[in-house]
């Protein structure tokens, strides 16, 4: 199969490399540290199988969202994992952990993901998880691997859930108090405050749409751009904060020269400014507020992170483990460098 | 084996087992079906029933942290009054501990849209296979890093022991219906599912009980399942009042379509409490038919429910063994039971040959070994079924990069050497 | 396991009935004893697993076999909660018989002077209840014990209906301890437009204790006594949940077809007038139904005591699925720290439940009454609640 020959050769290149990285479509190139020196490898696109009536699809970790999502609206069933760019690949989605905009509702990234099968850095084709939506045969690999940014192995196919799309979607406006919002419509796909005004995308069976806003006198959103986008500027940064602690947060946004969205009920609150140092001073207040930011784009000069990682130990023993030399994205994490291979010997 | 009540107290045993190189193993309610709990080569059991402790609820932020031992309906019942409840409800839910779940990434009737636990654990705290405590995960929706709590939710204490748990509390639904579908046929009823799903409708549940366990559970709850059926569908769904009311329309019309003889609709929150009582004892009832049980946990794409259970009949017969089947069908969750009189001579090799088969079908249809109850010790021998080396090599690194030593829960989940330890339900020496 | 083969005990439990358990633990949550101490050997999968043990030759039956079945309650929650059927009462029953010649001679003096000397004999007990009274008039008797307030006066006969068509068992203990209850009971059954009969001789003592003792044959011996005291076929309306169990299992015990047709006619009170038309005057004030275990758990026969209360009272129910409280017969006095414990939690959910500092709390059976005033509680039995409300407005 052309799949098979490619993963060999593909294995065989990561095998021999130094240093190596998976580049997808380069919409989120920004995320985590700078890649120097490292051999390029792209992995291949295209939708392997998808079943309507089991609601699985098997996709190769080069294809794109917009691909995907176009094979899947066919049968009435998406994935939302919704990134900010459609041209952005599934391997690049999963590998930089970044959830969809309607989590509130439809659950993070994580949940979607049920398998998953990558190159390790020896060069040998691995599965872990399952093809079925439900499963504990053995470790969670697939969970391991959102967000672990090219570091455990270059992934090669997934399998996602999918879904049947919504009979109904509309984004509606109001101006009540954004956290009553969170608590009145428990529904909501997503609930979005930008300080100001709230933005709520309601999704389900018309009926249930206008009964809702029909409880929570809810406006329809004005007609212009779409409610749903998310502030953009060349330096943007991801805001994660327990979703108590969000309006503490937006009183130290406040005073910063940047546009932002708080998704309610989430705690993820995007921030966008035309300055880098608007987005250094928004992480300030997110760590005055327990939590972090992640530098999405721009902002070269601002550590990617910011903040250390917990467990320390053994994050540094699981990269190791599964990559003793480091050839893996080097640099995108900081230093996993004083590695003692202790899984390695086992 | 020792008691802890707090998560120092579990740091302190755990440093203890480090000191004398000694194994040690995470126990909650002992109601898990892999043998996950049972202790091997004189190793330390770690027993959580005393850290019970619901420490704190959050209604508006949704969440709650509580200790290990804390029973899951315990949570739910205590919570209930603040409008929401902690949505993975295991069958074992009165008697199973949130340690445990966590333990298993067990599931639940009511998991096959809500989720299975690993969906509902927002944090951790760990004390760490070299008594360490680190907290895993937070109540913000991501952490720096690798996802740490994804990777142990499900390790069965190979990775730690959880001494505190942030869980997700879900909002109670406004609108609820429970319908129970009787069948005069497995394949029917089996039709049935796949066609609800194949229809784009995901219920809150969605479980199947044969003719026998729903003659054995009617006989203990008294809900009036119909003792003649083949095989019954018990169907939940809930949220909004419109979507409840189109769902559950199509549901009755796809189980009618498919032979459905009777669809009940649950009049009143008492018969729908009932109907799921039923539904829950139905592992315990099969006592009343014989004294032992054998029990496979495989899941199958929903697509292939309709040969794999007929198959799953076949081999029974063909062993000359009772099989019965009580099973989260909405999600491919199968739970074929092989009952059985232990005291009669070589019944054991005929059940095992009998379990083998019926798991090997269901890899072959493209399913998995485990859907909720975890691989312990009784599936570890089988993982060579769906993984290869590589595959299990990976699982061996990720696993020693939590536990280098090796001493939290070994020889459980990963395959070394042959099949060990008969198929026991209560670990021996459990009570001592 | 290496034991001294001496020790080995023949337990007698029927085989079936002990392999019946697959082990699943469901019943954990309902058993007081591991609620209160989280041990596996507390349970009663752990219980049932020990006495397998032991009945398969697998390990001792030593002081720590004993003490863990000693620190069951017998309260058989554990059964009502079982899937599988699994007969604990039954199990624990007879293990104890089969333990009794083993039990610490302490312990036999005292259940010698209590089960044989006392409790058969009527009169014995009477005159008994009388020096208890005023010894705790005088404070000599420890309140941990909770007796209730005892009449110092001698205790007026209750009369009998002629041509009675329904029964009041009397009994023992709570004949005498509580005969303002039988009072009551009385009152109100004849409310309901029934000819109350009370037993002829030989009906004081229902032999509850003794199964629990695992003492068989002087159970069996009080069973054909009182089986005699009640001739006809008229309903025996009994109101202390334990004495109700106990003549409802004499069909088990004895194991005759009489048996198992006096048994047929044993009913709660509760039941009773549940089934009958009653008027009572409506109320607010707050009662908390305890549910006794021999009512909840063995005879099945709890939902009515809420049921004719909420004629007359805001009722409010516990949400521990009717864990016991600790009392157990003589359990509170040779076990008292689990006891205790028990209670706690008891008193505990009782408390929530009733969401105010004002409330009663309703038990059926004495044993229980008397552990929980103990700990404080205003508690009457369900009769007395009702015969305060009889009559309209
Ligand atoms: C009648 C019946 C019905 C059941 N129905 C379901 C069902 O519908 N869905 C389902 O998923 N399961 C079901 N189960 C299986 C079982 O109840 C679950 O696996 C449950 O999660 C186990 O919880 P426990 O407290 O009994 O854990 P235990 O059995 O004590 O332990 C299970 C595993 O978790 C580990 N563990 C325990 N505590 C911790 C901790 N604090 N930290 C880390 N690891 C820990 C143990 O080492 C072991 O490997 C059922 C079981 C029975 C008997
Ligand atoms: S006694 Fe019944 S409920 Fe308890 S473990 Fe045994 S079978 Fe399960
Ligand atoms: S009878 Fe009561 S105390 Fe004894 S094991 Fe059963 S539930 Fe526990």
């Amino acid at each position: 199969m052309a799949a098979g020959a490619r993963w060999a050769e593909l294995a065989s290149t990561v095998a021999a490399a130094d240093a190596v990285v998976a580049v997808g479509a380069g919409t989120h190139a920004d995320i985590g540290g700078a890649v120097v020196g490292a051999t390029e490898v792209t992995v291949p696109a295209g939708i392997v199988a998808f079943e309507p009536a089991d609601m699985t699809a098997t996709v190769n970790a080069g294809t794109t969202f917009a691909e995907l999502a176009h094979a899947l609206a066919e049968a009435g069933q998406e994935c939302p994992l919704d990134p900010r760019d459609a041209e952005a690949t599934v391997g690049g989605i999963v590998a930089c952990g970044l959830s969809g905009a309607r989590r509130l509702g439809l659950g993070p990234l994580r949940n979607q993901l049920l398998e998953v099968t990558f190159v390790t850095a020896d060069g040998r084709v691995v599965r872990g998880g399952g093809p079925t939506v439900k499963n504990v045969t053995g470790y969670d690999i697939p969970r391991l691997f959102t967000g672990s940014l090219g570091t455990l192995g270059i992934l090669v196919q997934v399998i996602v859930r999918t879904q049947p799309i919504a009979a109904a979607s509309q984004w509606f406006r109001s101006v009540r108090d954004p956290f009553d919002l969170v608590a009145a419509l428990p529904d909501a796909a997503t609930i979005r405050w930008d300080g100001t005004e709230t933005h709520i995308l309601l999704e389900g069976h018309q009926a249930d749409i206008d009964a809702q806003v029909c409880a929570v006198a809810l406006e329809p959103a004005l007609p212009g751009p779409q409610p749903g986008t998310l502030p953009d500027g060349p330096h943007r940064g991801r805001i994660s904060v327990e979703p108590n602690r969000i309006s503490e947060l937006a009183d130290g946004l406040r005073g910063l020269d940047a546009r932002w969205a708080a998704e309610l009920g989430v705690g993820t609150v995007h921030i966008a400014a035309d300055d880098p140092v608007a987005v250094s001073a928004a992480r300030d207040v997110a760590h005055h507020c327990g939590g972090w930011l992640l530098r999405e784009a721009g902002a070269p000069e601002l550590d990617p992170f910011g903040a250390s990682f917990p467990a320390a130990a053994v994050q540094r023993r699981l990269r190791t483990a599964l990559d003793p030399t480091g050839k893996l994205s080097p640099g995108r994490v900081p230093a996993t460098a004083p590695a003692s291979p202790v899984g390695a010997a086992a | 084996m020792c008691f802890p009540e707090s998560t120092d107290d579990v740091a302190f045993a755990v440093q203890i087992a480090n000191q004398f190189k000694m194994p040690f193993v995470a126990r909650g309610s002992g109601t898990g079906l892999a043998g996950g709990a049972t202790p091997l080569d004189g190793a330390l059991v770690i027993v959580t029933t005393r850290m019970n402790r619901i420490i704190e609820v959050d209604p508006s932020a949704r969440y709650a942290w509580v200790e290990p031992g804390v029973l899951n309906l315990d949570l739910t019942r205590a919570v209930t009054y603040l409008g929401v409840h902690y949505a993975p409800d295991p069958s074992s839910q009165q008697a199973c501990t949130i340690g445990g779940n966590v333990g298993t990434n067990a599931g639940g009737p009511h998991c096959l849209a809500a989720g299975v636990t690993s969906a509902h654990v927002l944090a951790v705290d760990v004390v760490l296979p070299d008594g360490s405590i680190e907290r895993l995960g937070s109540l913000a929706p991501d952490t720096p890093g690798l996802d740490l709590r994804g990777g142990f939710v499900g390790s069965e204490g190979t990775m730690g022991i959880a001494t505190r748990i942030a869980v997700r509390l879900t909002p109670n639904p406004p609108e609820i219906r429970t319908l129970l579908a009787d069948f005069t046929a497995i394949d029917d009823a089996s039709a049935a599912v796949s066609a609800i799903i194949a229809a784009g409708i995901v219920p809150a549940a969605l479980e199947m009980m044969d003719a026998q366990i729903t003659r054995a559970v009617e006989d203990f709850v008294g809900a009036g399942f119909p003792r003649d059926a083949e095989a019954v569908l018990l169907v939940e769904v809930s949220g909004l009042l419109g979507g409840v009311e189109i769902e559950s329309d199509a549901i009755d019309r796809v189980c009618r379509e498919h032979g459905a003889r009777t669809v009940r609709v649950a009049v009143d929150p008492d018969e729908r409490a009932l109907l799921w009582k039923g539904r829950k004892s139905a592992f315990g009832a099969v006592a009343r038919i014989a004294p032992d049980y054998y029990l496979h946990d495989a899941v199958v794409p929903r697509t292939k429910l309709v040969p794999v259970i007929r198959r799953v009949y076949e081999i029974a017969e063909q062993y000359e063994l009772i099989c019965m089947n009580v099973f989260h069908a909405g999600d491919g969750n199968l739970h074929p039971l092989l009952v059985f009189d232990g005291r009669e001579p070589g019944i054991w090799d005929r059940v095992h040959a009998a379990g083998d088969a019926i798991l090997t079908a269901c890899i072959e249809a493209g399913g998995v070994l485990s859907g909720e109850h975890g691989i312990g010790l009784e599936k570890r021998d089988a993982m060579t079924l769906v993984f290869d080396a590589d595959d299990l090599d990976l699982q061996a690194r990720v696993r020693d990069a939590f536990d280098p030593d090796g001493l939290a829960n070994p020889e459980k989940i990963l395959p070394k050497g042959s099949r060990c330890g008969e198929i026991q339900r209560v670990p021996e020496g459990a009570w001592i | 396991m290496k034991f001294d083969l001496r020790l080995q005990l023949d337990l007698h439990l029927n085989p079936d009935e002990l392999v019946a358990c697959v082990g699943c633990g469901l019943c954990l949550p309902h058993c007081p004893t591991y609620r209160v101490t989280g041990e596996e050997i507390a349970s009663p999968r752990g219980r049932i697993a020990a006495m397998r043990a032991v009945a398969d030759g697998r390990a001792a039956p030593d002081a720590a076999f004993f003490g863990a079945m000693d620190a069951c309650i017998q309260c058989r929650a554990c059964e009502a909660a079982c899937p599988s059927n699994v007969q604990f009462g039954h199990l624990m029953e007879d293990t104890r018989a089969a333990q009794a010649p083993e039990r610490s001679r302490w312990q036999r003096a005292v259940e010698f002077v209590a089960y044989r000397g006392v409790l058969p004999r009527h009169r014995v007990l009477t005159s008994g209840t009388r020096v208890l009274a005023v010894a705790q008039r005088l404070r000599l008797v420890p309140t941990r014990f909770g007796l209730p307030q005892l009449s110092v006066r001698p205790p007026t006969p209750l009369a009998p209906d002629p041509d009675p068509d329904a029964y009041l068992f009397t009994g023992c203990v709570m004949d005498a301890w509580q005969r303002d209850v039988h009072r009551s009971a009385l009152r109100v059954m004849r409310a309901t437009g029934a000819r109350v009969g009370l037993p002829g001789a030989g009906a004081d003592c229902c032999g509850a204790l003794h199964v629990h003792a695992g003492r068989h044959d002087e159970a069996v011996a009080l069973a054909g006594r009182v089986m005699g005291a009640f001739p006809g076929d008229a309903p025996i309306v009994v109101d202390s949940a334990g004495c109700g169990a106990a003549l409802a299992d004499y069909g088990r015990l004895v194991g005759t077809a009489d048996a198992a047709a006096f048994s047929a006619r044993v009913v709660d009170f509760s039941t009773f007038v549940a089934g009958r038309s009653l008027a009572t005057r409506p109320g607010s004030a707050t009662v908390v139904v305890q549910d006794p275990c021999h009512l909840r758990h063995v005879q099945r026969a709890h939902l009515p005591v809420a049921a004719v209360l909420a004629n007359g009272y805001d009722v409010k129910l516990t949400a521990d699925d009717g864990l016991c409280c600790g009392a157990g017969g003589a359990y509170s006095v040779f076990e008292p720290e689990l006891s205790l414990a028990v209670r706690d939690r008891k008193v505990a959910a009782i408390r929530t439940a009733a969401g105010t500092d004002s409330f009663v709390v309703a038990s059926a059976n004495p044993g229980c009454a008397m552990h929980l005033s103990a700990a404080g509680l205003d508690v009457r039995h369900p009769a007395e609640l009702l015969e305060q409300r009889l009559g309209t407005d």
